[in-house]
């Protein structure tokens, strides 16, 4: 069971999402319209591990850019003026690019990764969390856990406190 | 965080019935326009295109002196033009700045369809459009890759990756707001935004994890674009044709490609606020800094362009001497002294803070810069490779109708894009609109 309360003020629903990390609930869900840090601070969200996709990414990209334009230079030989096959400042820009292309795309990757998205199950939601609402959900309470969130989220100010389905 | 509206601060929802509503609500007004953009873009861009496949690349002006011409100035223009969206945005976005937030959805839009511009200018140029993918590092019938020391090859890479990252770039930063289009719509348009937002709830994991890859993109995002418009530069200054073998020309092009994309941001968001009625979003705060960005990069391009002549000048070699001159007083003089007056002379009109805050005044600014600019590219080509080294491989250049109609047409095509871009993506960032707003308190 999960249990779903709406408020209308930013500072309430705040309040609650603090008041119920700090009563033990960790399966928790802050829904809201905008990114707010403190939201994201109440749940403990730090570094995200997006910065290491972005990092392997870049790598694997200079690394195969080099590969790749070092590799043409040797299997298609195009001797010019007695000049290096494997010419450094040409390279490097191709390098260059391919390394911002996979790092791009790693990041890509890496978002949907860590959030999870996208999302293959139905999961408990309110089209006003994209407007101008702010949503608690509590998921995977017992009967006794779920009226005590009930209870938090009553007193944090909630305009709306209702029981819905946990992620299906 | 300085004060965004000019008429009052909406509430979050109002946000989102504004802005929602130009997608969801559409008027006959609309597809006159649309009708006539992609009638335009038919007319005056596929059908002479059509024309030069059929009869071959002799229907432009290009001729054994000048191999490049207009095709190649206008893939420059619109290079440059696609600049200031996406490293505007970036560069904004790392350094927090709030005014960014109403605009930078559409500059980025601008970009990416100014890219899409750019790229067909090169199927143009090459003639046999059919054989493009020769460029790419693919598997052929011929059994050959490119030869990765051109600087051509560098345009590919740099172009692939510059859209790639632009299109992720823009379309991440949209997936809340596709979210929202989900939830304010109904039957197959729901299906779709439901498959657009990854199924987005909003939760502060979502968030989080957007606000970090976001900043990491942006973070790739601006040296790769100052890359782009360098190796853009490098087609032309690697070579060693008089006029455009200078080592300025990196820097040159990176910030007119800036500077011009400012101004046609200026020119897209008075569109906007116009015909979209975007006034309580986009006001003068906005044009302010974006005229103040323009000074700023007027001054700059003016500089750039004295040490162009006076490195010439200095150095005193009779063929670059020679271009120069040809530049200066030949057949394209007031196409040259056009440029300099609307790329440094108008621009400081902007010093009048009246002038900065005038709507209309600002848009004719931004399009007379635009003019000067798409001026500039065309002079680079059509005044350089004509006048190379000895009088006897002088020749001269004028575009054909073709060329001038594909260039006309290519106007078309953007404005096309931009107007199915408004009904498919919010054209204003509805979560980023939402943080400049003051949170509605208890006591309020």
């Amino acid at each position: 069971m999960a249990v779903m309360g709406t408020f209308a003020y930013e500072e309430d629903f705040l309040n609650a999402a603090e008041n119920l990390t700090s009563s033990g609930f960790d399966d928790i869900a802050l829904l809201s319209p905008l990114p707010l840090e403190d939201a994201q601070r109440a749940l403990g969200l730090g570094k995200s591990p997006v910065r290491r996709f972005s990092l392997a990414g870049a790598i694997i990209g200079a690394l195969s850019g080099f590969a790749m334009a070092a590799g043409t230079a040797l299997v298609f030989i195009l001797p010019t003026g007695g000049r290096a096959l494997i010419t450094l400042p040409p390279f490097m820009i191709i390098t260059y690019e391919m390394t911002i292309l996979f790092g791009v795309i790693f990041t890509l990757l890496g978002f949907h990764f860590v959030s999870g998205l996208p999302a293959w199950r139905d999961k408990p939601y309110l089209p006003s969390a994209n407007v101008d609402r702010f949503i608690v959900v509590v998921e995977g309470a017992d009967s006794e856990q779920a009226a005590k969130a009930v209870t938090i989220i009553k007193e944090a100010g909630a305009e709306e406190v209702r029981h819905v389905e946990d992620s299906q | 965080m300085p004060m965004m509206f000019d008429h009052g601060q909406p509430s979050y929802a109002d946000v989102n019935k504004d802005i929602l509503s130009t997608m969801l609500v559409t008027g006959r007004g609309y597809w006159i326009l649309l009708g006539c953009t992609m009638s335009m873009a038919g007319i005056f861009f596929f059908m002479p295109w059509i024309y030069q496949l059929f009869v071959g690349v002799g229907a432009a002006g290009m001729n054994r002196n000048a191999v490049w011409g207009t095709y190649l100035s206008n893939f420059i223009f619109w290079i440059g033009l696609s600049h200031s969206g996406t490293l505007l945005s970036a560069v904004l976005h790392l350094t927090n700045s709030p005014w960014r937030k109403a605009i930078y959805r559409s500059a980025e839009a601008m970009t990416l369809f100014s890219l899409m511009t750019a790229a067909l200018f090169v199927m143009v140029h090459v003639g046999r459009v059919w054989f493009v993918h020769w460029s790419f590092p693919i598997p052929n019938q011929m059994g050959l890759w490119p030869n990765f020391r051109s600087p051509l090859m560098f345009d590919v890479m740099a172009i692939t990756t510059y859209l790639t990252a632009s299109s992720i770039f823009i379309y991440m930063g949209s997936v809340p707001d596709f979210a929202a289009v989900r939830d304010a719509s109904s039957g197959i348009r729901r299906r779709l935004y439901t498959i657009f937002s990854f199924g987005w709830r909003g939760t502060a994991r979502e968030w989080h994890t957007l606000g970090w890859a976001y900043t990491f993109f942006a973070i790739f995002v601006v040296p790769l674009a100052v890359s782009v418009h360098s190796i853009v530069s490098w087609d032309f200054a690697l070579s060693i044709v008089p006029g455009l073998h200078h080592t300025i020309f990196a820097p040159y092009f990176v910030c007119g490609a800036i500077y011009s994309g400012t101004a046609g941001i200026v020119t897209v968001m008075y569109c906007l606020r116009k015909f979209l009625h975007f006034e309580k979003y986009i006001g003068q705060v906005h044009l302010d800094s974006l005229g103040k960005l323009l000074i700023t990069l007027s001054l700059i391009w003016t500089y750039i362009n004295i040490l162009e002549l006076f490195s010439t000048w200095y150095g005193a070699t009779s063929f670059e001497v020679e271009a120069l001159k040809f530049r200066l007083f030949g057949f394209y003089a007031p196409m040259y002294w056009e440029m300099i007056l609307f790329c440094a002379f108008v621009p400081l009109l902007m010093l009048s803070r009246k002038i900065r805050l005038s709507w209309n005044k600002m848009l004719v600014i931004s399009i007379l810069i635009n003019i000067g600019m798409i001026t500039e590219r065309f002079i680079i080509v059509a005044t350089s490779q004509p006048r190379k080294f000895l009088p006897d491989a002088f020749g001269f250049y004028f575009p054909s109708w073709v060329e001038i109609s594909i260039t006309f047409g290519s106007f078309a095509i953007f404005a096309t894009l931009f107007l199915i871009f408004i009904k498919w993506v919010p054209a204003i960032s509805l979560y980023e609109v939402k943080e400049t707003l003051k949170p509605l308190r208890r006591d309020s």
